[in-house]
């Protein structure tokens, strides 16, 4: 199933990036080409030999209405500067404005932090009646999901090494609690309870001690120790598999709990956000977490009935 | 605060520490050589990372294209009408869809959702108990069975979605009945 999922999410963003690009394209959203009428005032008394110069931009409401065809548009004045080159003059919106779109987006695509478009004509007095071309804009969407899946490469990257850590230090105190015989004291306290949704781990065995610990992470909210424990649970889990890539009904039973999330201190990404408020929540999502609990691990069971499932069980 | 909560939070402050000196304190007693043992097992830790890199790259790149292309409007508009049939309000189904693929998209969309309907909306508090009360299933995938080099998932990715879709739903509808 993940197959089609991963693929899927792939395909899926081509054609919607396509649809949307091809969209653009034939209502023209950006009016690539097309001069936009603003209104330019200098700071200073304009000269025609400065080659950079202060000014503020007034684009109105109905030229920004007329132009872009869309009436919700309301326009504005923004700080920039004139350059004035041999091959024309050019305006610069001062970094960081914010624009309304579809020029926020025109300005995204096409400068390097400030926006830019040529002006028409010479500047007839303090305030100069013009219009301004931006370059044109073009497979906005293509060229988003092109970058994003770069990005987020890269990412990844960084969020597995930076898990280096927190793993190596897990890994070490549980070598040392198998070592001193304290995971074995936990598997039997624990088991009686574990072992039921575990069926197929024998009696007895270390994963039932780090499935343990894993959930219990979980619960106290503990992200940071809960995944190498996980990762321990299922390196200990792997060890019971007779094959080496298709997972076995305790490690879906394992991951589910995890997915389902079995938390009931709230996250502490959470906390941040919601700050106090988070007190209020608890209850909802103490009733929700554990409602979702017992459909997942429901899920597990009558699924790994299934046919297509349980004949490629290892 | 309640009872229960004062628990956790005690609980919470204090295994940590607990296990970081248990661990190894239990070990000297019992004569195990702490150091010697605690080096070998987090050798592993760097192995397991670099392992987990080629499947959290394959889920990661995908997810961002998709969430790139513009397509989580468009399926907020296509299930509009059909959440909205069983009681969901529309504000809430950009979490429900982003929730599961990930955790970062998630903590944007809720502080969008702050901005836009204010801390007390009874939106925001449906978002952040769907937050809370599931995780990013499609990583939490890539990571536990890339650690051990699994590929075929088996029923792990319906099971997990089940749990998520029942997770969403059922959060709106407890968030109505405390707070509605």
């Amino acid at each position: 199933m993940l197959n089609y999922i991963w693929g899927g999410l792939i395909v899926l963003s081509l054609v919607f990036a396509l649809t949307s690009d091809v969209n653009d394209f034939a209502r023209d959203t950006y009016r690539n080409d097309a001069p936009l009428p603003v209104t330019v005032t200098f700071e200073d008394e304009y000269s025609p030999t400065a080659r950079r110069q202060r000014l503020r931009i007034e684009i109105s409401d109905s030229d920004l209405i007329a132009h872009y065809g869309d009436s919700s548009m309301t326009g504005g004045t923004w700080e920039g500067i004139l350059l004035q080159t041999s091959a024309g003059r050019e305006i610069r919106f001062a970094e960081g404005v914010s624009l309304p779109e579809p020029l926020a987006t025109i300005c995204n695509e096409t400068g390097q932090g400030d926006c830019r478009g040529a002006l028409q004509g010479t500047p007839t007095g303090p305030e100069w009646r013009s219009a301004v071309t931006f370059a044109p804009v073009r497979w906005v969407k293509m060229n988003a999901i092109a970058a994003a899946a770069l990005s987020f490469a890269e990412t990844a990257v960084t969020l597995a090494l930076g898990l280096i850590g927190g793993l190596g230090l897990w890994m070490g105190l549980l070598k040392i609690a198998e070592a001193s015989g304290m995971l074995h004291a936990l598997v039997r306290v624990t088991q009686p309870l574990i072992r039921p949704l575990f069926p197929q781990v024998p009696k007895d065995h270390p994963a039932l001690g780090m499935i343990v610990l894993n959930l219990s992470a979980n619960m106290l909210g503990m992200g940071n120790a809960a995944t190498p424990l996980g990762i321990k649970a299922m390196q200990e889990l792997q060890t019971l598999n007779k094959t080496e890539d298709t997972a076995t009904d305790p490690m879906v039973m394992l991951l589910t709990m995890n997915t389902a999330s079995v938390q009931i201190m709230p996250p502490v990404t959470l906390v941040a956000i919601m700050g106090l408020q988070i007190n209020q929540l608890f209850f909802s999502i103490l009733i929700t977490t554990g409602l979702s609990l017992v459909v997942g691990i429901t899920a597990v069971k009558l699924l790994g009935r299934l046919k297509r499932y349980r004949e490629v069980s290892p | 605060m309640n009872i229960l909560q004062v628990f956790l939070d005690y609980a919470s402050a204090l295994v940590l520490p607990a296990i970081l000196v248990g661990f190894p304190l239990y070990g000297m007693i019992r004569k195990v050589r702490v150091y010697e043992v605690f080096v070998e097992g987090a050798k592993e830790g760097f192995n397991v990372a670099v392992m987990i890199i080629p499947y959290v790259i394959a889920i990661l790149f995908a997810i961002g294209m998709f969430r790139a292309s513009g397509a989580m409007d468009f399926l907020t508009d296509l299930l509009r009408p059909v959440v909205g049939l069983i009681g969901i309000p529309a504000e809430v189904i950009p979490m429900g869809i982003v929730r599961p693929l990930t955790g970062s998209g998630s903590v944007g969309i809720i502080l969008d959702m702050i901005n836009q309907f204010g801390e007390d909306s009874i939106f925001v508090k449906m978002a952040a108990t769907m937050f809370g009360s599931t995780e990013t299933t499609f990583y939490v995938i890539a990571v536990y069975f890339g650690a051990v080099n699994i590929r075929k998932t088996r029923h792990a990715v319906p099971a997990g979605l089940i749990a998520d879709t029942f997770a969403m739903l059922a959060a709106v509808y407890v968030v109505l009945l405390l707070f509605g």
